[in-house]
C-alpha cells in the first residue's frame, strides 16, 4: 500500500462524516437486532395463543415489525454501499 | 343589585302612574314611541355606515376643528349622539382614528345634539307633528319591507322620524291635558337647591331612558305646557348632558381601552361643562336672554331660550376644554395604557445561547416540547374536554365519556396568542442560530425540531377546523353524529395518551419510541377507515343527512391529519436523546403508505 492511499484511509478514518456514518450503521444494526428478537417473540406467542382477538393483535404487530425490519435492512444496505463506494 | 331592582321599580312606578292618570299614560306612551323612533332612526343610519359615513369620517377628521365639525354635523343630521359615539369607538378601536380626533368628534357631537332642542322648540311644538308623522310611518314601513339595502335603510330613517314626531305629539297632548287638572309647576324649586335637584332628575331620566334627547324633548313639552319652571327646565337640560355620559360609560365597559378612554373623556367634558353651567346658571340666564333678544326670540318663549341655553353652555364647555385636550389625551393614555395581548413568550430561548451551539439546540428542543405541551392544552380545549378530565390520567374512552359538555372557548385567539406566537419565536431563533454557525448534525437537528414545531401547529389547525362541526354535533340531538364525532375525539385523545406514555418511559428503558408508535399509526388508519366506511352505510340508512355527512368526511380527514401531525412531532421531540440512535430509529419507522400497505395485507398471511 502506497503512502498516498494509506494517508487517504487515515483521512477517512479521522473525518467527522465517516465517523457519523459508522455510528449510524452501528445504531441501525442495534435496532434491527432488537426487531429480530421482537419478531421471534411475536411468532412464538402467535403459535401458542388461541384467542382470536389476541391472535389478530399479535398478527398486526408481527406485520409491523416485519415491515420495519424490511425497511431497516434496505437502509442498512444503502449505508453499506455508500461506505464501500467511498474512495 | 341596583340594576336588578331598577326594572321592577320602573315597572311598578309606571303601572301606578297609568292607573292614577290617563294623561300620564299618554305622556309615557309618547316617550316610548319617541325612543322607538330613535332606535329605528339609528338602525336606518347603520345601513349607510357600510362605506359612505366611513369615507366622510376618514376625510373629515384630519385635525381637531374638522373632527369637531364632523361631530356637530353628523349628530345634527342623525339626531343621535350615541350612534356617532358608537361609530367613533369602532373607528378608534380599528386604529383608523387618533384619540384626539375621537375626542374632537365627541365634543362636536355634544354641540350637535343641541340642535334637537332647537328643532323641537322652534318647529315641533308649533306645528301639528302627527299630521307629518302618519304619512312618514306609512311610507317608511313600506320601504322597510324592500330588499334593496338603501331603500330599507331609508325606510327605517323615515319611520324613525315618523315615530319621533308621533312621540312628541303624544307628549305634547299629554302635558296639555295634564295641565288642566294638576299644575306641576307648583312643585318648582328656586335657588341652587332647585338647580341641583332638577339636574339630578335630568341625570336620572336620561339614565333610565338611555337618551338625553328624549329627556330634553320631554322637558321642552312640559315647559311649553307650563308644567315646569324655566329655571328648573334649564337644570334638567344640564342633568341630561351629564346623564348621557353614564349611558356612554356603561356602553364602553365592554369595549377596549380606547373605548374606555373615550368614555372617560366624554365624562370629563360633560361633567366640567355641567359644573360650569350649574355654578354660573344665573349669570347664564342673563346672557341667554341677551342673546335671545338679539336673535328675535321673545322674552316669554322659554322653549327657544332653553335651546339657546343648551347650545351656550356646550359652547362654553368646548371653549374651556379645547386647550386642555392635549393634556387630557396624555393623562388618559397614561392612566389607561393599552394592554398588550397576552402572547406566549419563549421560556428557554435567549440571545446568549446563540454562542453555544449545543445549548442552543437543546433550548430549541425544550421550547418545542413546551410548544407541544401548550398545544395539547389548546387541542383538548378545542375538543371540548375539561383540562382536569384529560389530566386525570384515565383512559381515552373515560375522558370522552366525561366530556359531554360543550366548552365554547375562543380557540382562534388561543392559537394566535399561544401557538403561533411561540412557534414564530422558535423559528426566528432557529434562523438566527442556523444562519450563524450550526453545521452538520446540529443543523439537521434544528431542521427536525423546526419540522416538529410545524407539525404541532398543523395539529392545532386541524382541531380548529374540526371544532366548528364538532361543537355543532355535540349541541345537536343526533345521537349518530355525536357518536361519530366522539370516535374522532377518542382517536386524538388516544394519540395524545400514547405519546404521553412514550415520553414518560424511564431513562435506560430499551423501548424504541419511533417504532413503538407504529402500532398506533396502524390503529389510527384502521379506525379512520372504519369511520369512513360506516358513514356511507349511515347515509343509506338516513341516520345522517348528506350535508352533515360531507362535513363529517372533511372532519375525518382533519382528525387523521391531526393524529399524524402529533405522532410526527412526538417522534422528533420524545425519541432517544442520542442523535445517532434517533436517526436510526426514525429511518425504520413506517410512513403512511407503508401502514396502508399493511392494512391491505390479509390477516394470517405468513410473514417473511
Amino acid at each position: 500500500m502506497s503512502v498516498k492511499s494509506l494517508l487517504e484511509k487515515l483521512n477517512i478514518l479521522l473525518s467527522e462524516e465517516h465517523r457519523e456514518q459508522l455510528a449510524k450503521y452501528k445504531s441501525l444494526k442495534k435496532v434491527l437486532r432488537a426487531l429480530r428478537r421482537e419478531k421471534a417473540a411475536l411468532k412464538e406467542s402467535l403459535a401458542t395463543t388461541e384467542n382470536e382477538a389476541a391472535r389478530k393483535d399479535i398478527d398486526s404487530r408481527l406485520k409491523i415489525v416485519s415491515a420495519q425490519r424490511k425497511k431497516g435492512l434496505k437502509v442498512l444496505k444503502k449505508l453499506k454501499s455508500e461506505r464501500n463506494n467511498k474512495p | 343589585m341596583f340594576r336588578r331592582l331598577l326594572l321592577p321599580v320602573i315597572f311598578l312606578t309606571l303601572g301606578y302612574g297609568f292607573w292614577l292618570s290617563e294623561e300620564f299614560k299618554t305622556i309615557a306612551a309618547g316617550v316610548a314611541v319617541f325612543l322607538f323612533g330613535m332606535i329605528s332612526l339609528e338602525e336606518g343610519f347603520k345601513t349607510f355606515t357600510g362605506g359612505t359615513l366611513e369615507k366622510i369620517l376618514r376625510k373629515s377628521t384630519s385635525n381637531t376643528p374638522k373632527s369637531m365639525l364632523f361631530g356637530v354635523v353628523t349628530t345634527s343630521i342623525m339626531q343621535s349622539s350615541s350612534l356617532v359615539s358608537v361609530i367613533t369607538i369602532s373607528f378608534l378601536s380599528a386604529g383608523l382614528l387618533e384619540l384626539t380626533s375621537a375626542i374632537g368628534i365627541i365634543f362636536g357631537a355634544n354641540l350637535g345634539t343641541t340642535t334637537g332642542a332647537w328643532l323641537v322648540a322652534g318647529f315641533g311644538l308649533k306645528v301639528n307633528l302627527s299630521a307629518y308623522a302618519m304619512p312618514m310611518l306609512v311610507f317608511g314601513v313600506i320601504l322597510m319591507f324592500q330588499q334593496a339595502r338603501h331603500l330599507k335603510g331609508s325606510g327605517y330613517v323615515l319611520a324613525g322620524l315618523g315615530f319621533l314626531f308621533l312621540g312628541i305629539h303624544y307628549m305634547k297632548e299629554g302635558f296639555d291635558t295634564f295641565g288642566q287638572g294638576i299644575n306641576l309647576a307648583e312643585y318648582a324649586m328656586t335657588g341652587y337647591g332647585g338647580v341641583f335637584a332638577f339636574a339630578g332628575i335630568g341625570i336620572l331620566a336620561t339614565v333610565v331612558m338611555q337618551s338625553s334627547h328624549a329627556t330634553l324633548v320631554l322637558t321642552l313639552t312640559a315647559l311649553a305646557a307650563q308644567q315646569i319652571s324655566y329655571e328648573n327646565a334649564l337644570a334638567i337640560a344640564i342633568g341630561s348632558n351629564i346623564g348621557t355620559t353614564i349611558t356612554a360609560i356603561i356602553g364602553a365597559l365592554g369595549s377596549g381601552v380606547n373605548g374606555r378612554r373615550l368614555a372617560v373623556a366624554h365624562l370629563v367634558f360633560n361633567l366640567s361643562t355641567g359644573l360650569i353651567a350649574i355654578l354660573g346658571i344665573f349669570q347664564l340666564i342673563i346672557v341667554v336672554s341677551w342673546i335671545s333678544s338679539r336673535l328675535g326670540i321673545t322674552a316669554d318663549n322659554y322653549t327657544l331660550q332653553l335651546a339657546v341655553f343648551h347650545s351656550l353652555f356646550n359652547i362654553i364647555g368646548i371653549i374651556v376644554m379645547l386647550p386642555l385636550m392635549g393634556l387630557l389625551v396624555k393623562l388618559l393614555e397614561k392612566l389607561m395604557p393599552i394592554e398588550e395581548p397576552e402572547i406566549e413568550r419563549p421560556m428557554y430561548l435567549n440571545e446568549s445561547l446563540e454562542e453555544v451551539p449545543d445549548a442552543a439546540t437543546e433550548a430549541v428542543r425544550n421550547e418545542t416540547i413546551r410548544l407541544y405541551d401548550i398545544a395539547v392544552d389548546v387541542i383538548t380545549n378545542g375538543l371540548s374536554i375539561q383540562r382536569e378530565v384529560f389530566q386525570s390520567g384515565k383512559k381515552a374512552r373515560y375522558v370522552i365519556r366525561k366530556s359531554k359538555e360543550v366548552i365554547d372557548n375562543d380557540i382562534e385567539d388561543l392559537y394566535e396568542r399561544k401557538i403561533k406566537a411561540l412557534y414564530g419565536a422558535i423559528v426566528e431563533f432557529i434562523i438566527h442560530t442556523r444562519g450563524g454557525y450550526a453545521k452538520g448534525a446540529l443543523k439537521e437537528e434544528l431542521n427536525a425540531l423546526r419540522g416538529a414545531g410545524q407539525h404541532v401547529v398543523e395539529a392545532v389547525k386541524g382541531v380548529k377546523h374540526l371544532r366548528k362541526n364538532l361543537l355543532r354535533a355535540l349541541k345537536s340531538d343526533n345521537v349518530y353524529l355525536i357518536k361519530e364525532y366522539n370516535k374522532l375525539r377518542f382517536l386524538i385523545v388516544r394519540v395524545l395518551r400514547e405519546i404521553e406514555a412514550s415520553r414518560s418511559t424511564p431513562e435506560g428503558d430499551t423501548q424504541v419510541i419511533p417504532l413503538q408508535l407504529d402500532p398506533l399509526k396502524l390503529e389510527i388508519e384502521e379506525k379512520i377507515n372504519g369511520i369512513s366506511s360506516g358513514l356511507d352505510r349511515s347515509i343509506r340508512k338516513n341516520l345522517v343527512n348528506v350535508r352533515s355527512a360531507t362535513s363529517l368526511m372533511n372532519d375525518i380527514s382533519y382528525c387523521k391529519d391531526t393524529c399524524w401531525d402529533l405522532i410526527e412531532a412526538g417522534l422528533v421531540l420524545f425519541s432517544s436523546s442520542n442523535r445517532v440512535d434517533q436517526t436510526a430509529e426514525q429511518s425504520v419507522a413506517l410512513d403512511e403508505h407503508e401502514i396502508a400497505a399493511i392494512i391491505e395485507t390479509p390477516h394470517g398471511e405468513p410473514q417473511p
